[in-house]
């Protein structure tokens, strides 16, 4: 059985959107942040990038860990941002303000991941 | 050297809905040419440089001059021996009439104050439009837009006169903005350097011609195509008395060169009859440019006077027939300052051809270069020179125009004084007598010897610690900015592959380097303004690093870098403030904002542009604030209409006035602003036509206070280019 299925509802194809968006901004993340760990910079960027790539990817799969794992993600972006910069408006606004975007889309999405993951529990019952 | 003006657009949010996705589709994306090349930069050894038979010679030293240089075909006649200046009548910037604004920086110690008080922080809200009067100057179909009018205009009596962009010179009613005449210079497109741009008229008073006759006042202007004009202040017609039919060749002498590679942008000061001219020679091109020397010009007969020319340091006259002045040498394009009374010409020196390498300069250059040096206008001679950056190689040359002012020190006791703000946002303040500091300058060490072979920096550079910075703490990893995590990590990458050890990072081969505050950064050609009585200082200035590699000879040809004067040459190719050949040394030079060059948003974070009032009695800062909206700019060089005070890129000076007003337009939201003098609060604005890259004057005319912004734009600002001067009224007075 593949561990992707195709959206049954407008809310479902709303979440594979989320979830495409979010493994695309996060595969650059780790990309980029990889080169700026290797050249002595933050380690920030290649560790979120991994978990929101991953995050993503299990959204697709219709699985709530990956929402739940986003919202982590973004809530240590939170703490890592004030340690940085504090409460610049301007300094948190490139690290804070797109990650909370995503973070309110991917709340709206998590009872929709929670029907995908009973359901197919279900399936996988109905058919054991 | 003349790299005035500079800075693209800001940036700014309204990022939000494409937080980050823009960068995804950005990445996608070939990277804008003109980009520092990084790490696959050449790493073959330079080639060394053709040997010159003689260092200082032209690239071909008898070459005649090409068409079009001596744009007027002015007769040059035979070099003229050194000779003293017909002697001078008081003139109006001397005590300027309270109504007047007769200079550029309006009176003779560039104050940039003005005594009109009907306008105040109370009353500003009734300040209106007046009239728009239109110069005629602005790029014309097919042409690459070079505009930048920069003007500001004069005011001295009944007339208001002004040059356009492209050095048309006119009279206009200050109550109507009716034209009275208009003089008409014929320049040609291809006379225009970096930019089209005329600062200011001179206002003359003649000693010789008696009051009521044809040119008693005059109205003098350096030209792009390096002329020096005089006409009639009444009528407009040239003064016959003056040179060959008004004009006078500044070409002499100057030996191979092409329309637009030696230009004046600013109005030439009159010290004590003589004219000082500088020029702008066009940043990066080659070398062996045509020569930054300063000379001398009879006011009342254009006659030639002196010359200071750096590597011939004892010849004051012109050279002889088949020479030329020495070239490479450090130009001079800011606007200078003269002192009557100690009759010297202050000159705001720039840096030797070729900006980014200094293992070919001569020790005299080396003297000379980035300084303020003060010359008797009687001979020519040198008295004294500050300098304030030893061995430039980073294009700090000074684009300010120095203000004077009388110190008072704690004793009690007053110095003439010079204030010579700069790029790297240090104000140095001088004794005018002697050009030693007033405030204490402290030499600091610097990164030396560097990472160009055979081309040791400084091991130490000048540091005015007794004023305060117009600038901000060293570029950190975590001041870089975006719209999202993504753009954001991008500039911080950038950040990382660059070289980057403060302020005098050493220019580098094999990665780019950071230059912070940047050629644009401190205070610019829009200088300072200063209230004598208060004392307070206003400067608005910028804050934006730049990104810069050094490129080998063969990486430089690969890129199409070649100097103005190539004949292969294609506009576009290289100029003044992006990549540059650097012809005739071992290295080419790429220029870049340090930008994210996909959204087109500095990699640095907000502001980038500041106005500070700093009290010269204790040398505190009163205030200090961004300056200039996000209102018109944004990512991927959008508008997004938002009033956030983000503070832009700012080119163009303040205005004081005893109503307690500071007027500044210069940033790129294309607005004039009002700020109330002792608090910084913006009690107005307006938006004008075009960008405001100029410095505001006021003045008063029939019991009515005025104020005029020319909204010419400014092409690498990237505003809007007009050809509107706006003026402004209280619309309920009468």
């Amino acid at each position: 059985m593949s561990a992707f299925t195709v959206p049954q509802t407008a809310g479902g194809w709303a979440t594979l959107g989320l979830a495409i968006i979010i493994t695309l901004l996060g595969l650059p993340l780790v990309y980029m942040g990889a080169e700026l760990a290797f050249l002595g910079g933050s380690w920030y960027y290649i560790i979120v990038g991994l978990a929101v790539t991953v995050a993503g990817i299990l959204m697709a799969m219709g699985r709530v860990a990956g929402g739940m794992l986003y919202l982590a993600a973004v809530a240590f972006t939170w703490l890592w941002a004030l340690w940085e910069v504090g409460f610049d408006g301007w300094g948190l606004l490139p690290r804070v303000f797109g990650p909370t975007l995503l973070a309110i889309g991917v709340l709206l999405s998590l009872p929709v991941l929670r029907r995908i993951q009973n359901a197919r529990t279900l399936t996988v019952r109905e058919i054991a | 050297m003349m790299s005035t003006p500079p800075m693209l657009r800001s940036f700014l949010l309204g990022a939000t809905i494409i937080a980050g996705m823009s960068c995804t589709v950005a990445l996608a994306q070939v990277p804008p040419a003109e980009q520092p090349p990084g790490k696959d930069n050449a790493t073959v050894p330079p080639t060394e440089p053709a040997p010159l038979a003689d260092a200082f010679s032209a690239p071909s030293p008898n070459a005649p001059q090409g068409p079009g240089v001596n744009a007027a075909n002015i007769p040059d006649g035979p070099p003229a021996e050194p000779s003293e200046a017909t002697p001078m009548v008081e003139q109006v910037t001397a005590n300027p009439a309270h109504d007047d604004w007769p200079g550029y920086g309006r009176d003779d110690r560039a104050t940039r104050f003005s005594p009109l008080n009907q306008i105040t922080p109370q009353n500003i809200g009734h300040l209106k439009r007046a009239f728009i009067y239109h110069t005629g100057s602005k790029p014309g179909p097919g042409q690459v837009n070079k505009w930048a009018a920069e003007t500001t205009p004069i005011k001295v009596g009944d007339g208001l006169y002004m040059c356009s962009a492209l050095n048309d010179m006119m009279r206009i009613d200050p109550a109507t903005g009716k034209e009275i005449w208009h003089f008409h210079a014929n320049e040609k497109y291809e006379s225009i350097p970096y930019t089209a741009a005329c600062k200011a008229v001179v206002y003359y008073t003649s000693s010789t011609v008696p009051e009521g006759e044809h040119c008693h006042h005059r109205i003098l202007e350096a030209t792009l195509d390096e002329r020096l004009i005089e006409v009639d202040s009444e009528d407009g017609k040239v003064c016959e008395g003056f040179g060959w039919h008004g004009m006078v060749n500044l070409m002499k002498g100057m030996g191979e060169s092409v329309p637009g590679f030696v230009a004046e942008t600013a109005p030439p000061p009159i010290v004590n009859g003589a004219i000082i001219t500088n020029q702008e020679i066009l940043d990066g091109q080659r070398r062996w440019a045509p020569s930054g020397v300063i000379r001398g010009y009879d006011a009342e007969t254009g006659r030639f006077l002196w010359a200071w020319d750096v590597n011939r340091p004892h010849e004051h006259g012109e050279p002889k027939e088949g020479e030329h002045y020495s070239r490479g040498t450090p130009n001079s394009w800011a606007a200078m300052i003269g002192d009557n009374a100690l009759g010297l010409v202050y000159v705001p020196t720039g840096n030797s051809a070729a900006d980014y390498y200094s293992a070919m300069r001569s020790p005299e250059e080396n003297k000379v270069s980035s300084a303020v040096v003060a010359i008797d206008v009687k001979t020519g001679e040198p008295r004294w020179v500050f300098q304030t950056v030893h061995k430039d190689v980073w294009d700090y040359d000074i684009g300010s125009q120095p203000t004077l002012m009388d110190f008072t020190r704690p004793d009690g006791s007053t110095v003439p004084a010079l204030i010579m703000p700069t790029k790297r946002g240090q104000t140095f303040v001088l004794d005018r007598r002697t050009g030693d500091p007033v405030l204490p300058v402290e030499e600091r060490p610097a990164p030396s010897p560097g990472m160009v072979p055979d081309d040791t920096r400084a091991p130490t550079q000048p540091w005015s610690v007794g004023m305060p910075r117009l600038g901000f703490a060293p570029l950190k990893e975590t001041d870089m900015w975006g719209m999202s995590p993504i753009d954001q990590l991008y500039c911080r990458l950038k950040y990382r592959r660059a070289h980057y050890v403060g302020e005098f990072t050493p220019p580098s081969i094999d990665k780019p380097w950071l230059e912070y505050p940047g050629y644009n950064g401190g205070s610019d050609w829009g200088s300072v303004a200063y209230d004598e009585k208060s004392g307070i200082l206003i400067a608005n200035w910028n804050n934006t690093p730049m990104y810069d590699q050094l490129v080998s000879r063969k990486k430089a040809d690969k890129l199409g870098l070649m100097p103005v004067d190539d004949p292969n040459y294609k506009p576009g190719g290289g100029g003044a403030e992006g990549a540059g050949a650097m012809a005739e040394t071992p290295y080419g030079i790429v220029v870049s904002p340090f930008w994210d060059e996909y959204t087109g948003m500095m990699c640095n974070r907000p502001p980038y542009g500041m106005i500070t009032a700093i009290d010269m009695h204790t040398q505190k800062v009163l205030w200090q604030r961004p300056l200039g909206s996000a209102r018109a700019n944004g990512p991927f060089g959008l508008p997004t209409h938002l009033p956030l005070n983000i503070g832009t890129p700012n080119n163009g000076g303040p205005v004081i006035t005893a109503g307690g007003l500071i007027f500044v337009a210069a940033t790129t939201d294309n607005m004039i602003h009002a700020f109330d003098i002792h608090t910084g609060k913006e009690v107005w604005n307006d938006v004008l036509p075009g960008g405001g890259q100029a410095t505001p004057m006021t003045y008063e005319y029939k019991g009515k206070q005025y104020v005029a912004i020319m909204a010419g734009g400014h092409h690498f600002m990237m505003t809007p280019v007009t050809d509107d001067l706006v003026v402004y009224a209280l619309d309920n007075t009468n």
